[in-house]
């Protein structure tokens, strides 16, 4: 008997999908947490400034869940996987809304995990497609117990609660090249701003002058606080995060029209983002950065690696089980923190990268034909292969003469 | 120095910009009390001057300066600008104007405006299965009702979710948003020397064919120029050039696209387009020595021709988002100058023209 089992739906497999897609985008790898009510993915990203955790209601969720455990995992059954082969088992053989009716659609899939003594230490998956065809991958997976964040809820005093779709809707109005958001209040005018900004600091030198050009566009957003439900923050409070973990956040949010919900304390402390859909819970800890980083963006001359703002690590917790084998033991001791841990320890500052704005999909045309598309589509008024540098031909260009003398 | 506009015709405003930025990605913004220049010279590649009234895309228009018609010269970054746009469309009121932040100058544009669905926002958790809100809605006002006196209705009553009224009369706010532009402001003197390019009397002025179906056709011919120099190995010199396609246009209404290269030589011609007719009071010749008056003669064998850079081209031809309508004015073996006329949605009789000089190649 396998240690789990359990079937999801098609529309089971698209929101499995997307959680999975969701967390690869903070980390590589996902650990996987299985009880008798409830699935759990959790995720931490490498700077630690970042977690993840989405559980999944055994009997709303699921069209089929059995946690059978055996004499090594009673209670519960963790492992952790390589989020990318993950994907690609539940990821749709076609893409966009044609899927829907398409007939490689997954229709459902079964998935076994087993693992014990004299046997193999697989997640199988089966996939079955609209048009028929079946098809059986078989991961591999470590035993390793999951790393949770700690978030203290009564610490958290401040926080606020908005429609999803219309936070999604406000990132909308921010530009590339941006890496900081900056949440603040203001009392008197009874609104939540939401600022982005960039600590990058320009090469100075002999273009100083061409490098303020460069700089990404700065945007703020002024929310009148009656659109918020349950809005509690301390006045003129500045919590900034990383606006790439908001953007996979919010992006992911989309799965449901509900609400998504806040609470944070105090800068360099953590923040919670929560949300819902049907059967699933999606929470997020995300480690703000410290007051004193964000104060030197207001300084005239911000220091050359500023750049790079600081954001101490999440303070974790582990469960240990009283039957964890002996790997297990040795993932825990490798863990990065003492499962034991009840106190902070003094935040270590790692330097809290912030990869680069994906650049926008290159223009291209729609099709090779001749034929003319629509007017409307306004990437067909990009220019062919953009971005490539034009080289200097051989050929001699003809000048423009900015003179005034006539030229016959 | 001041500067304070509100902004209108935002989706010209917006398109502008962008055909503007596909070529360079700063522009200079000259400004003053009649007039809105913007001027794009890239290293490589065309030039463009366009200059607008500023009642095409201000209104309730402020400027002050101490040159002469309260002049006053930006460099700006045109992505940082049309991104800020695209925030501007759809809304509800928009203004631009010269600030300062920390220091730095900016164009601060402050952006009244709304989420889009936000009236049918369903506030429940995975709500948005449901039908549109207007069926909700109803059901949401009536559902009190049902709850006292036993209805024949009950039973529906329980497919609608009930919503407490508070929550269904929170209505969507109105957001603002500044979007800060950086600038810088250039001293007088120092785009003063900045001309506009003179050249002589053209040999062909003829109206282009349908601005889209001219790119496709060019990128057409620009890619298939690209695939044969990858795949003749012979030509591993010539690959890292960019491909140049010939352009011809006669007083007879006829426009070609033509590509040569080794492998291939393809020729798209268009025909019965407009020559248009010349103002006799804004030349400096006679009509009958203007140069096209002498190719008009020569009839329809008598092609103007230059030669120019496919991608190049193609980024010109980017302009075409502006439904303008286009006048090529060929100089031929010499130069080829694009008037593309801003169409006007209101009755104003102001002309806007953007005009581009495209960069062309000898032989």
């Amino acid at each position: 008997m396998a240690i789990l089992n359990f079937t999801l739906s098609e529309e089971g497999v698209a929101v499995f999908h997307d959680s999975l897609s969701c967390m690869f985008k903070f980390s590589d790898d996902v650990c996987l947490e299985a009880r008798k009510d409830k699935l759990t993915l959790t995720t931490l990203n490498s700077s630690k400034s970042a977690y993840i955790c989405f559980s999944f209601s055994a009997p709303r969720f699921f069209s089929r869940y059995q946690f059978e455990g055996n004499a090594q995992y009673r209670e519960r059954f963790f492992c952790q996987l390589y989020n990318k082969s993950l994907l690609s088992v539940f990821r749709t053989r076609q893409g966009g809304d044609q899927a829907r009716d398409g007939s490689a659609t997954i229709e459902r899939c079964d998935v076994t995990i087993d693992d014990g003594p004299g046997k193999k230490s697989r997640l199988v998956a089966k996939i079955a497609c609209r048009n028929g065809i079946t098809a059986s991958h078989s991961l591999s997976f470590e035993i390793k117990a999951p790393t949770h964040a700690k978030f203290d809820k009564t610490e958290a005093q401040n926080r606020w609660t908005i429609s999803s779709r219309t936070l999604r809707q406000l990132m909308d109005h921010f530009g590339p090249g941006i890496e900081l958001l900056d949440i603040n209040t203001d009392d008197e005018t009874r609104v939540v701003n939401f600022t982005c900004f960039t600590e990058k600091v320009q090469k100075r030198g002999a273009n100083a002058n061409e490098a303020v050009l460069k700089k990404p566009l700065h945007t703020n957003i002024a929310v009148e606080m009656d659109e918020f439900d349950d809005v509690q923050v301390e006045d003129k409070l500045h919590i900034i995060i990383s606006v790439k973990d908001f953007r996979a956040i919010l992006q992911h949010a989309q799965i449901t029209s509900g609400e998504l919900a806040t609470w944070y304390s105090n800068p360099a402390r953590p923040m919670k983002l929560s949300y819902g859909g049907d059967g699933i819970l999606c929470e997020f800890v995300l480690m703000t950065v410290g007051e004193k980083d964000a104060m030197s963006q207001k300084h005239k001359n911000p220091r050359p690696n500023a750049a790079k703002a600081a954001r101490p690590e999440l303070d974790s917790v582990s469960h240990r089980d009283s039957s964890v084998t002996n790997e297990t033991r040795q993932a825990q001791a490798s863990a990065p923190k003492p499962p034991q841990q009840k106190t902070p320890i003094r935040p270590r500052q790692p330097q809290f990268e912030i990869r680069p704005q994906p650049m926008p999909p290159p223009a291209s045309m729609r099709s090779d034909s001749l034929f003319v598309g629509q007017a409307d589509d306004d990437q067909l008024w990009e220019p062919v292969n953009p971005g490539e540098d034009e080289d200097e031909g051989d050929n001699a260009r003809l000048e423009w003469r900015a003179t005034d003398e006539p030229v016959m | 120095m001041r500067f304070r506009t509100d902004l209108k015709n935002i989706r010209t405003f917006s398109k502008l910009t962008a055909a503007l930025n596909s070529l360079e990605r700063i522009a200079w913004l000259r400004l003053d009390d009649d007039t809105v220049r913007f001027t794009v010279i890239p290293d490589t590649g065309s030039q463009v001057w366009a200059s607008l009234s500023a009642e095409l895309i201000f209104d309730n228009y402020h400027l002050q300066s101490a040159e002469a018609n309260n002049t006053i010269n930006l460099e700006l970054p045109l992505g940082p600008l049309q991104r800020a746009l695209k925030s501007a469309s759809g809304s509800n009121q928009a203004n631009l104007r010269l600030t300062k932040r920390d220091g730095v100058p900016m164009l601060s544009m402050t952006i009244h405006t709304m989420t889009k669905d936000g009236a049918q926002d369903t506030r429940s958790g995975g709500g948005g299965q449901f039908g549109g809100g207007g069926g909700r809605g109803h059901a949401r006002v009536s559902g009190h009702g049902y709850d006292e006196d036993l209805d024949p209705f009950d039973d529906a009553a329980e497919l609608f979710p009930q919503e407490s009224l508070e929550l269904t009369m929170k209505r969507e706010r109105e957001k603002v948003i500044t979007q800060d532009i950086p600038v810088r402001v250039l001293h007088p003197d120092s785009v003063e020397l900045i001309m506009q390019p003179k050249v002589r009397e053209p040999d062909v002025y003829i109206q282009l064919p349908p601005l889209l179906q001219l790119k496709a056709i060019s990128d057409r011919f620009t890619k298939l120029a690209l695939t044969t120099a990858t795949t003749g190995g012979t030509r591993a010199a010539g690959a890292s050039q960019n491909p140049k396609l010939e352009l011809s246009a006669n007083m007879h209404g006829s426009l070609r696209l033509r590509l040569v290269t080794e492998t291939l030589d393809i020729t798209s011609v268009w025909d019965k387009l407009e020559n248009p007719e010349l103002d006799p009071a804004q030349l400096i010749v006679p009509m009958n020595e203007h140069p096209s008056t002498i190719f008009k003669d020569a009839g329809a064998n008598k092609w103007a021709t230059v030669r120019v850079d496919g991608k190049d081209w193609s980024r010109v031809l980017s302009v075409g988002r502006l439904e303008g309508r286009v006048i090529a004015c060929f100089t031929d073996e010499h130069a080829l100058i694009l008037y593309v006329y801003v169409p006007h949605f209101d009755d104003s009789s102001s002309e806007d023209v953007v005009t581009y000089y495209v960069t062309s190649y000898s032989t």
